[in-house]
């Protein structure tokens, strides 16, 4: 076996070629060719492209696993055994992307086509392919009938490849062209039905505001280049130190302009500076915001839920959106040399973990709650990130692929069953319309149930474990594991101790809603009765349309809806297999990083952080301070997070099982206010349509009016009479008349001559400093030099002349920091005896030679 | 052996002209007077690409390894400088020929002696890049001109082509002339023919050493200068004819329009790729020395002139065509001018100026056969396709045929992730970290002039459709053409998604000419 791991080197390793062209392949064939292969061969082009890609990223997987082994070393620290592993890295080059020739620049920095699999990208390639292909699975059937089947998987498998080049690329370019593509297709996808208005705005949205987040990735990019010299992951983290450097990026005035005109009072005393660090940091978090639908920029996520649900499950839970976790835990090294930055990453996700999950709580729509939750779960993996614990974020990222996935499929199972019976899209997903579903998909019943308590973080669950880790590290970071002189030589802002604390409270209040809304989803959806059996039709007399999916209960078609039909139906098997899977993931995943079991029972390692390790034992080296591993303080938050789980789950069974939903009805009438805020989520888009869509579409407006006079009125007439005037010009001498020709080429000559036969005495000042500077002339075709009022001329084509500065005298102050100047006279005279003069004048001033001083 | 190892690819392509006159003598008729010609152009088309593989089997055997050649100095220099233009011409010749291979049955013009003048002309230009000498440089210059000249003419019952093939000749012969008499002039200067001994001779008058003295190559002593120097004048002219730069460039509309489409390929490629080769070595070995390449006092000031003059005229006047063909043509001016560009960037790194010229004239190459390809594609017999309105709606009607043309118009206008794009930048970014920033701003702002016309032509493919009672253009239908477009649109991605290869292929080309 180690023998056939063996085969590739961990330099050449082309079974990545596999992993990545699979999908492409696929997305091609599709794409190209899917329209006439017809629905069965689309079918198995994507499913065994997925196929295929999973078991190339499985052996990679396990030939990454015997790459580590064999360079494991067993060492004793303190009495105990440790076996440390090295950063092991299998990297494949495909080609190389770009070099130009030349020196310096942008020629020191070549792009290759590279791509990489290590710890960290090797989780996240099984998770695309493996849990890509169980969703290509479902989606085989969901999709069924559907007329852009083909256009589904060709899009979906290009999402699967571009979601690769993401994970896998070994630089950060590599990682914006598949952080491009996800964008791309996840638009796309969102609006896959782009026939119906609102589909094609969510897609629209998404990618607007997508697009401000790139907008960070892209400068991040330029200011990592220019700091580290490099933008591959080993040079970056190489070149990482410089980011400290006192270079410091000017952040107002920008670049350190100065400005004394009309507007010189917005010009500081002070220059508002930050270092390198930071302002990588602060980009690529503006970045991740953007990717990962964080405050400010979730508003696209819950609007994406108009794509079809498997890409809900796929792309809006478990891979694109962790791009955002992805891409921190990839630079870790950076980000811990800005723990401002860090805090800042922490409170977004604190606060948009705990602003999401209140949404949450009044949703009707099934998916709405799901995309919500998502938001509010992604806000748990930054407050992961943010408090320095990396694996403990990127923990999360694997159990919320399991647990989201599941759910979002499961969800998808109800919603094909609802849509059987009401043949409406938003009537389908709403719970008020559903209920008492155990009864008749007890597969999606006890699947849905196994994720949702995984979610809702019952103990020893998946969710349970990757949670509580992730409060634990938020209570016990402190911030302040850079050294206090050098921050303070730099300025740096340091998060105080206690933000840890709040940040603590602020997710035990947001896991308590999260156990609160996921019952409440979960009891609506499954327990009580099923109220689908009364609705009616919207038209109960037009017929189907073409691509409803129709595949069950056929003999409802007629009826009238308000009576009893058919029951809903479990999904065929397709879709129940990858549930179970998930399910099962979703419960026993926390297995993978018990934190808890590690200190209770003084465990050695656990699987997932010793995996991880060398990934992040650069920045852990850097000494994020911890608290010391404190049994008592880490079951108390402990507690606090099982009592979270305990309080807002018996809340939600009280409430809607107990009470049957009374208990909710009560509170939104006690408080009309806080519910209709809530129901309108916090008014957040309509606070973006009046400030920055308007302010935009006022801008526009303006626009529009400048255009019209400006553009259209002034600029369009001269360009067009200028354009015209030169065409009609030109046309007179383009005339075809030969003679004509010839006579330009005449000109040409003529000009040639002209330019040949005149000398041109141009020349330089070089200014060495100190009152020396050198007069060089610029060398012509056999020109002789002539300086000042010498008698001759000669070869010599430099003169260098030295300037006294007046004799000291200290009081006049005028005059001693009174310019000094002289004129030089050049004449050249070329080949043909033709003399040209040109003077230049030397300014020595006392300022400035102190600067220079200064400067030596 | 070595040195038929070393010609093969001139070699090749004289061996296959000849075959293919005897070919197309022996060909039997039809009777009815006409004669069949089974595959002229496939035969044509293999001549060439067997040149084509036989440069890149010296490249990579060695040509440092090959011992013998003295023999050919100074007359033809075999160097990675060669071998490269070597490559590319015979790829631009073959391509050509592919295209006219279905063009000219298609427009029932297909007579033998197309391929054999083309082939003709593709090895003048091979010899024109290699030249070392001005008497082969002159040799080579000709075979390459009479042919196209010729190829011209080729539609003899066309007056226009007609017209077109005489302005060419005589204001090429005018060129010509000039270029004779320049080289007269420096002979006379400096005794010397060959390339390496003349750079010699005058970079000793060019630094001022003989003034005064009348010890020299020549005893002509002081007077030496401005001979040099008028001699430099008039073989400027005369090869920046070749490369169609304003105001040299007034014949190139009119005979790229008026040839069959195929003759203007390869004229827009060829011709042109021929003229740079022997543009840098002139102007590089004979004019590299510190006077004649000094920015205030030099050449490098006017070619940038020129450049600028080039791109601007070009580019404004494109946008005003109604015929595609012709704005083609313009567009093949307006490259010259971004080309020029980069020679002027050869003046302070030459290694970086010269790779860049060598790769945009890859992508030029590739994907200027594919826009005229797409053109004749886009037409049929009696039907050819000329102007924007005969593209109208092609893209919806026949997307097959719309797609590879618009692909090689968004490569001409420098679009991402073509070969164009990479050419482009590899270029702006040696005049710039040459110190021309002014130079590269105004090829920039030019770029952006030449993505109007472009995409114009996109909008009548895509965007537009025929207007009522118009001609609806069906394309015609050809293998040779499909493959032609094939070979060009792999080359404009591939070169555009690895550039690094291309590049450093151009790199060691371009250091060959600076003795590396």
């Amino acid at each position: 076996m180690n023998a056939f791991y063996s085969l590739f080197s961990a330099e050449e390793f082309s079974p990545l070629a596999i992993v990545l062209g699979m999908p492409l392949l696929g997305a091609f064939v599709n794409g190209v060719w899917g329209k006439r292969l017809g629905k069965e061969a689309v079918k198995t082009m994507a499913l065994s492209a997925m196929a295929i890609s999973f078991f190339a990223a499985l052996f990679t997987f396990a030939a990454l696993n015997h790459h580590v082994d064999s360079s494991a070393v067993e060492k004793v620290v303190e009495g105990h055994k440790v076996v440390e592993h090295e950063h092991v890295k299998l990297s494949w080059l495909a080609w190389e992307w770009m070099r130009a020739s030349g020196a310096g620049g942008l020629s020191a920095i070549p792009i290759q086509a590279k791509f990489s699999v290590d710890a960290l990208s090797g989780i996240m390639m099984l998770v695309i392919t493996g849990i890509g292909f169980l969703i290509h699975l479902y989606a085989s059937n969901y999709m069924e009938t559907d007329k852009g089947y083909w256009r589904f998987f060709a899009y979906l498998n290009l999402f699967v490849f571009s979601m690769l080049i993401l994970v896998l690329g070994d630089n950060l370019p590599l990682l914006f062209v598949g952080w491009e593509g996800v964008g791309l297709c996840s638009y796309l996808l969102i609006g896959f039905w782009y026939d119906k208005l609102p589909n094609a705005a969510a897609g629209k949205k998404a990618f607007i505001a997508n697009r401000v987040g790139d907008f960070g990735l892209i400068c991040a990019m330029f200011l990592i280049a220019h700091y580290c010299g490099a933008l591959d992951w080993t040079g970056i983290e190489a070149g990482a130190k410089s980011l400290l450097s006192p270079d410091m990026v000017h952040v107002w005035p920008f670049g350190n302009a100065h400005y004394d005109g009309v507007f010189g009072f917005l010009q500081p005393k002070v220059p508002l500076m930050m270092t390198g660090a930071t302002a990588v940091c602060a980009c690529l978090l503006l970045g991740a915001t953007g990717k990962s639908a964080q405050m400010p920029l979730y508003v696209w996520l819950p609007d994406a839920m108009a794509g079809p649900t498997p890409v809900s499950a796929l792309i809006h839970a478990a891979t694109m959106v962790t791009a955002g976790i992805y891409l921190i835990c990839r630079l870790n090294f950076v980000f811990v040399l800005a723990p401002g930055v860090m805090a800042v990453i922490a409170g977004v996700g604190a606060f948009t973990a705990l602003f999401a999950a209140t949404i949450a709580l009044v949703q009707n729509d099934l998916k709405k709650v799901l995309a919500y939750s998502t938001v509010s779960q992604l806000g748990f993996m930054f407050l992961g990130v943010g408090s320095g614990s990396f694996t403990a974020g990127f923990f999360h990222v694997l159990t919320h692929a399991f647990f989201k996935a599941c759910l979002f499929l499961a969800a998808g199972s109800v919603i094909h069953a609802m849509h059987a019976r009401v043949h409406d899209d938003e009537k389908s997903q709403d719970m008020r319309m559903m209920g008492g579903l155990k009864k008749y998909m007890p597969l999606t019943y006890g699947t849905f149930g196994a994720a949702t308590l995984a979610i809702i973080g019952f103990p020893l669950t998946s969710g349970f474990f990757s949670k509580d880790e992730i409060l634990f590290r938020s209570f016990s970071n402190s911030y302040q594991w850079v050294d206090k002189a050098r921050a303070e030589s730099l300025k740096m802002w340091m998060p105080p101790a206690y933000l840890g604390k709040i940040y603590y409270v602020m997710g035990v209040l947001a896991a308590t809603l999260t156990a609160f809304y996921m019952c409440r989803a979960f009891f609506l959806t499954f327990y009580g009765d099923f109220k689908g059996w009364k609705i009616g039709k919207p038209v109960a007399a037009e017929g189907h349309d073409e691509d409803d999916h129709d595949d069950h209960g056929d003999d409802h078609h007629h009826d009238d809806l308000t009576i009893p039909g058919a029951a809903p139906h479990e999904s065929p098997r397709p879709m129940t297999i990858p549930l179970i899977i998930l399910a099962a993931l979703a419960v026993f995943g926390g297995l993978l990083n018990p934190g808890l079991a590690k200190s209770l029972f003084h465990l050695e390692s656990i699987p997932l952080e010793h995996w991880l390790e060398p990934v992040f034992a650069t920045s852990m080296a850097k000494g994020i301070h911890e608290v010391e591993h404190n049994l008592s303080m880490e079951l108390m938050c402990t507690a606090g997070a099982f009592s979270a789980f305990a309080i807002g789950s018996g809340l939600a069974y009280w409430t809607y099982i107990v009470n049957n939903g009374a208990p909710a009805k009560q509170w939104a009438a006690a408080a009309p206010g806080l519910h209709k805020m809530l129901m309108a989520k916090w008014m957040v888009d309509e606070l973006y349509d009046a400030t920055a869509i308007s302010m935009v579409d006022g801008l526009a407006d303006t626009f529009v009016g400048a255009d019209k006079i400006v553009v259209d009125g002034i600029l369009a007439q001269v360009t067009s009479f200028l354009a015209a005037a030169f065409g009609t010009a030109f046309r007179a001498v383009q005339n075809g008349m030969v003679h004509v020709y010839a006579a330009a080429m005449v000109v040409g000559v003529a000009g040639f001559s002209w330019f040949f036969a005149m000398p041109h005495a141009e020349g330089m000042i070089v200014d060495k400093g100190n009152g020396d500077f050198i007069v060089a002339a610029a060398p012509g075709f056999g020109y002789e030099y002539k300086f000042d009022d010498a008698q001759k001329f000669g070869a010599t084509s430099e003169k260098p002349v030295h300037l006294d500065l007046p004799a000291a005298d200290k009081s006049d102050k005028a005059k001693a920091t009174a310019p000094v100047t002289k004129n030089v006279v050049l004449t050249v005279k070329n080949v043909f005896g033709i003399q040209d003069t040109k003077t230049f004048v030397l300014v020595r001033t006392p300022a400035k030679d102190k600067q220079m001083i200064g400067q030596n | 052996m070595n040195l038929f190892f070393a010609l093969s690819p001139f070699l090749t392509l004289a061996l296959g002209a000849l075959l293919l006159m005897v070919a197309e003598a022996a060909a039997a008729g039809n009777g009815r007077g006409e004669k069949v010609r089974p595959g002229l152009a496939l035969g044509a088309a293999l001549t060439c690409f067997a040149s084509c593989a036989a440069a890149a089997g010296v490249w990579f055997y060695g040509v440092e390894r090959i011992e013998g050649l003295d023999v050919l100095q100074p007359w033809l220099i075999i160097d990675r400088f060669t071998l490269f233009f070597a490559g590319l011409l015979a790829l631009g010749g073959g391509l050509a020929s592919l295209l006219a291979g279905g063009y000219l049955p298609e427009h029932q013009i297909e007579r033998g002696e197309f391929y054999a003048l083309l082939l003709f002309s593709t090895l003048g230009a091979l010899i024109l890049a290699a030249a070392g000498d001005v008497l082969t440089l002159f040799l080579g210059l000709e075979t390459m001109s009479l042919g196209v000249y010729a190829l011209t003419a080729f539609r003899r019952a066309s007056p226009r082509s007609a017209e077109a093939a005489l302005k060419y000749f005589l204001l090429g012969s005018f060129a010509a002339a000039l270029l004779l008499f320049g080289f007269a002039l420096l002979y006379g200067a400096t005794g010397h023919t060959d390339l390496a001994g003349l750079g010699q001779a005058v970079k000793t008058i060019a630094s001022g050493a003989l003034s005064g003295q009348a010890a020299g190559p020549t005893t002509l002593g002081a007077a030496a200068g401005p001979l040099v120097l008028f001699g430099f004048i008039l073989v400027l002219a005369g090869l920046v004819f070749k490369v169609s730069a304003v105001p040299f460039h007034m014949w190139t509309p009119d005979a790229y329009e008026g040839a069959p489409t195929p003759a203007t390929s390869f004229m827009a490629v060829a011709v042109k790729a021929g003229a740079f080769a022997v543009l840098l070595r002139v102007l590089l070995v004979c004019f590299g020395d510190k006077q004649s390449t000094s920015w205030a006092n030099g050449w490098p000031a006017v070619i940038a002139w020129i450049a600028v003059l080039t791109m601007t005229v070009a580019n404004l006047v494109a946008g005003r065509q109604e015929s595609a063909k012709r704005m083609l043509a313009y567009s093949s001016i307006a490259h010259a001018g971004y080309l020029l560009v980069g020679v002027v960037a050869t003046s302070r790194d030459g290694t970086a100026g010269t790779s860049g010229i060598l790769f945009y004239l890859l992508g030029y190459t590739v994907a200027t056969i594919g826009a005229f390809g797409g053109l004749i594609l886009a037409g049929h017999r009696g039907a050819e396709a000329v102007s924007f309105e005969d593209l109208a709606g092609l893209g919806r009607r026949h997307p097959a045929a719309a797609l590879p043309f618009a692909l090689f118009l968004l490569s001409l206008a420098g679009v991402p992730p073509t070969a164009g794009f990479f050419g482009k930048w590899f270029i702006l970014k040696a005049a710039m970290e040459g110190g021309f920033s002014v130079l590269t701003v105004v090829a920039f702002l030019n770029s952006v002039l030449g993505a109007y016309y472009y995409l114009k032509v996109l909008v009548y493919l895509y965007m537009r459709e025929p207007g009522a009672g118009a001609p609806i253009a069906t394309p015609m239908k050809s293998g040779y053409v499909n493959v032609a477009l094939a070979v060009s649109a792999f080359f404009v991605v591939l070169i555009g998604l690895d550039p690094s290869r291309s590049l450093s292929v151009a790199t060691r080309a371009a250091a060959s000419l600076f003795g590396g």
